[in-house]
């Protein structure tokens, strides 16, 4: 049995006086447990959408999501997500930020306090456990939201284009910095982005998605060996798989504009 | 190298803390100048126009005679009064509002309503129905503050982030706790800013309220001033309710940084 097991999915939504609007179709989609796996598809073919099913913000109009076995119905601390854009509590300060899901889950304060250390450390953050959101970068910002998602110990972590709004130095920086906590904490990740880069750089496999009504057009699977470092950029293979993957958004996106 | 001229009058440019209050202060003193050459020159009769000394002296014999406290206190006792009980229901139900599509559907209508109204117009109504002591004063507050409160406490309520709320259900949090951990502390320094604009209006309906039916207040010794033709009290008293409004707004601002650290403002 995969990890999580997506099921024929469909979401159709009503706008107020539009026409019905079909977001996703016949999505099935399974996820390994430990597996990275990326779905990359171009904007607005509801890719977001398929992320917010899975952490159950939203509901499917047909199909179903599973688990390890269980169907999602509504979000839960089992799926942990890191949005786009900036979600720290910006009362808090980044260690209260990480506490926060444990602190809601009722973890004793010294648990709850050595665990959000570790996880400032894993992201690289020692020394500003007492900063508040305002006084970090956006780089920063994602790393605490990193390390906030991380110290609930989800079955799953879901990422909403999480580097999206940083500048392309930081974001590979990040993207290196994601890597390297996936190898340690052998965690379940559904990453998505636009970045066909990012897809292969860090995904095990890459699930293309199709303009609106956004379905699954292809898997892919990156046979790049673990850890990879920037270096895979520029090799044939990476070279390969990214013209084989632009290739498929491209008619997508063309079909999209037509 | 820029003239100075050109680098002062650029848009959204900073300027140096010298020239800012070298600025503010010629157009003070300006200002008071201007009134001394009008009153002490004689351009103008003393009971249009007092001269600077005069309004000094009516407030030290108000000082002395105990009006001015006594008339100062009542207003601010009213004042405050009003805007707490208003404050007490708006920010609660402002939150509400903004968030809970069934409250908004409650509430909306009715305080759009009201809030076109103009309070004045209420005053004969609530003179009729509530007498014209204090309770009246604090009557015409709350309303005039209460409706406004709501509005801008619900749009602020409006504005905090669907990803902050989604954030927190996924990292466990139920709706009960989502709503008193995340939504209200994310709409405090909206709520806190509403606060402290809305009570500078609450100084209009006060004095709008006591110029029409009162024996105490800065309003009422305001119009008693104006009878005499003691142009020296009425400037007196508009000079106190300007000095006043001047304080609560350092202090609220103070209040802010010292309950929301995080939001402070400079």
């Amino acid at each position: 049995m995969a990890k999580l097991e997506i099921e024929n999915v469909a979401l159709r939504f009503l706008p107020r006086g539009g026409k019905p609007v079909t977001a996703l179709e016949g999505i099935t989609l399974a996820v390994e447990k430990n597996e990275f796996a990326v779905i990359v598809g171009p904007s607005g073919c509801g890719k977001s959408s398929l992320l917010r099913l899975v952490a159950g913000l939203i509901e499917p109009t047909t199909g179903i999501i599973r688990l390890d076995g269980k169907a999602v119905t509504r979000p839960g601390k089992d799926r942990g997500m890191v949005f786009q854009s900036y979600t720290l509590f910006p009362w808090l300060t980044v260690q209260e930020n990480v506490e926060f899901g444990l602190r809601v889950g009722g973890v004793p304060a010294e648990e709850r306090r050595k665990t959000a250390r570790h996880f400032i450390t894993e992201v690289g953050l020692e020394g500003f456990e007492r900063s508040y959101p305002r006084q970090l970068s956006g780089g920063m910002m994602q790393r605490v939201a990193l390390a906030r998602a991380l110290a609930n110990d989800p079955e799953i972590l879901l990422m909403d284009e999480p580097f999206g709004a940083l500048d392309s130095q930081t974001r590979s920086l990040m993207q290196e910095l994601l890597l390297k906590i996936w190898e340690h904490a052998q965690k379940t990740v559904l990453f998505i982005t636009h970045d066909i880069d990012e897809a292969i750089f860090l995904g095990d496999r890459v699930h293309v998605m199709t303009a609106r009504p956004g379905r699954i057009k292809e898997m892919v699977e990156i046979d790049i060996p673990r850890p990879r470092s920037v270096e895979v950029l520029t090799e044939p293979k990476f070279i390969a798989l990214k013209r084989r993957i632009m290739g498929l958004i491209h008619e997508e996106a063309v079909r999209a504009m037509a | 190298m820029r003239s100075a001229f050109e680098a002062y009058t650029a848009p959204k440019k900073e300027i140096p803390r010298s020239v800012y209050l070298t600025v503010s202060a010629f157009v003070g003193i300006s200002v008071l100048a201007g009134w001394c050459i009008l009153s002490y020159g004689g351009f103008v009769r003393p009971d249009f126009l007092p001269t600077p000394a005069d309004v000094v002296w009516a407030g030290v014999s108000g000082l002395q005679d105990g009006s001015l406290l006594l008339n100062t206190a009542v207003s601010v006792g009213e004042i405050m009064a009003g805007f707490i009980l208003a404050s007490i229901a708006a920010v609660p139900l402002g939150i509400l509002m903004g968030s809970f599509k069934i409250v908004e559907a409650a509430i909306e209508p009715v305080t759009n309503f009201v809030r076109y109204l103009p309070v004045s117009a209420l005053i004969p109504l609530l003179i009729l129905w509530v007498g014209i002591d204090m309770s009246e004063k604090i009557t015409v507050i709350f309303i005039g503050t209460l409706f406004q409160q709501l509005i801008l406490i619900a749009d602020v309520s409006r504005g905090v982030s669907h990803d902050l709320l989604d954030v927190s259900y996924t990292l466990g949090a139920d709706r009960r706790t989502v709503v008193t951990r995340v939504l209200v502390p994310a709409t405090m320094p909206g709520v806190m800013d509403t606060l402290r604009v809305t009570l500078g209006w609450a100084w209009t309906y006060l004095v709008v309220a006591e110029l029409v039916a009162a024996n105490k207040g800065l309003g009422y010794f305001i119009l008693n001033s104006m009878r005499g033709l003691f142009t020296d009290q009425i400037f007196l008293g508009i000079t106190v309710i300007g000095l006043l409004g001047l304080l609560t707004d350092q202090l609220f601002k103070a209040f802010r940084n010292w309950l929301l650290p995080w939001a402070a403002e400079n």
